[in-house]
């Protein structure tokens, strides 16, 4: 399968790849290439100009003297797993970054790259020759064949490391033709599966900003496929849990839920209910219930919305679990 | 200075031997491995970085042909197949899938040699589990993957016998 004709631009400072950005509507950027490419070869979109990000200078995770985490949006998936400083300072999106498809595409994929693919169908990602005789609404026709008749389109935004930076309070700093801009990871995402992301047309990411958190943490990640690995989650759950300094009461929860709806969502609901309270067993089912019932649940690839809600169920349970396991070794540790 | 590329020149290592070729920048590296450089140990299976039977080594790091770009492998060095075995002997890991039949229709075999040298390479003792989370992206239509378990097993053994 050959890609289609396109012009490659290699920019070597982010002033000129935001210049080259902004001149024209068929440009699109290269990153790692794992998402975009397939896409190409779908003939889903066919840029005139692809702007490579690969030659634009680098910088490994850096703490900077507010204890804030400084991570290169070009870092590669598996550089993420290795990083001693995510380690430290979020070992939350290590542990998505490692769940992430396979080694071979954890080595080309970029944490930029990651957070902003875009959503998936079952309709969607073929060939049009395996498509029904008029394109579907995301391809450019009328109609979505997931709702028939439908005006909306259905497809779910699949990133396994978005939900951890909502978990993490992360944020974005955004570079365009007006300049730098720093904006909350859940600005850049519309909930809209035609146009996932609300970055302009000139706009990219530059760095990912993780803030230092106050108190004792559990973090833990949870993906629920079919074959385990080299596989898009049929639902994805981070926890991150700040707790009281007895490392068993909550102080504060950050829930959030991928893969199964048009964007990345927040359990506030269940959050909200677990702060203050024991991390009991009893009360991580009972959070993992909310959890799973407050959300937005959309089916997708074959998996129906109560197949997806009793999934959700059990790996909000799991991530919590994990989360209070990690907090009881360090409870141990400090003994 | 922007560079604006349509076709251009590039220098490529592959297997330790450097070309001088011509490239349009749409066509990917296993593109180019196949079509100019005639090296068709490296398959085309779904295309779209699915089957991970277009695995190479860049710069010892196993990627995925079908999805990167030659262009943007210039300067880098490249290993395949045809450049594991040295005049004709065969790697541990070759040996081992020799040993051990884990090869049936072949289509897939290149990319298990090179992701499990990688693997190798990184742990030379791994455990079941990490040799399903290392091969996981490389599909074999045939085996069932039981012997090819065996044969990372059995690779791991030789080339810890041979060191």
């Amino acid at each position: 399968m050959y890609l289609p004709k396109f012009t490659l631009e290699s920019p070597r400072s982010i002033e000129e790849a935001v210049s080259l950005l902004g001149s024209g509507e068929q440009t699109k950027l290269l990153s790692g290439g794992t998402d975009l490419f397939p896409r190409m070869k779908y003939k889903l979109c066919s840029p005139g100009v692809l702007i490579s990000l690969k030659g634009l200078p680098s910088f490994p995770p850096q703490i900077d003297e507010e204890r804030k985490l400084i991570i290169d949006a070009n870092i590669s998936l598996t550089a993420i797993t290795l990083s001693p400083e995510i380690l430290e300072k979020a070992p939350l999106l290590a542990l998505a970054a490692q769940k992430v498809a396979t080694r071979e595409i954890r080595n080309m994929g970029t944490l930029g790259g990651n957070i902003c693919q875009e959503t998936r169908c079952l309709y969607l990602n073929q060939t049009h020759t395996f498509q029904f005789t008029e394109p579907c609404l995301k391809r450019g026709g009328k109609e979505c064949y997931f709702a028939p008749k439908g005006k909306k389109c259905w497809a779910t935004f699949m990133s396994d490391i978005a939900p951890t930076l909502f978990c993490l309070n992360a944020s974005v700093i955004v570079a365009g033709l007006d300049g730098e801009q720093q904006i909350k990871i859940e600005e850049i995402y519309t909930n809209d599966s035609l146009k996932p992301l609300s970055l302009k047309p000139d706009q990219i990411i530059t760095k990912i900003i993780v803030p230092k958190t106050q108190s004792p943490s559990g973090n833990g990640f949870a993906k629920f496929t079919v074959r385990k690995t080299i596989e898009f989650a049929i639902v994805n759950v981070g926890v991150f849990l700040e707790t009281e300094k007895d490392l068993k009461t909550c102080k504060k929860a950050r829930i959030a839920v991928g893969a199964v709806s048009e964007g990345p969502q927040r359990a506030l609901e269940a959050e909200d209910w677990l702060a203050g309270k024991s991390l009991s067993k009893e009360n991580i089912n009972k959070v993992s219930q909310k959890a799973a019932s407050s959300l937005k649940i959309i089916p997708h690839h074959g998996y129906s919305k109560k197949y997806l809600t009793e999934c959700l169920k059990i790996q909000s349970k799991q991530a919590l679990n994990d989360a209070v396991e990690g907090l009881a070794d360090q409870s141990n540790r400090g003994r | 200075m922007t560079t604006t590329q349509r076709k251009k020149i590039i220098g490529l290592t592959v297997n330790e031997e450097t070309y001088e070729l011509a490239v349009e920048c749409q066509e990917t590296l296993l593109d180019v491995l196949r079509n100019n450089l005639g090296l068709t140990g490296t398959k085309e299976g779904c295309g779209t970085g699915e089957c991970g039977s277009c695995t190479v080594l860049l710069e010892g790091e196993p990627i995925l042909a079908c999805l990167m770009l030659a262009v943007e492998c210039e300067n880098k060095k490249i290993e395949t197949i045809e450049g594991q075995s040295i005049n004709g002997d065969l790697t541990p890991v070759q040996e081992a899938f020799l040993e051990k039949g884990a090869v049936q229709c072949g289509f897939c075999t290149p990319g298990m040699v090179l992701a499990s040298t990688d693997l190798l390479k990184r742990n030379p003792d791994p455990s079941k589990e990490d040799i399903m989370e290392s091969l996981g992206g490389h599909l074999c239509r045939c085996t069932g993957y039981n012997k090819i378990m065996e044969f990372v097993h059995h690779a791991a053994k030789l080339n810890r016998d041979n060191t």
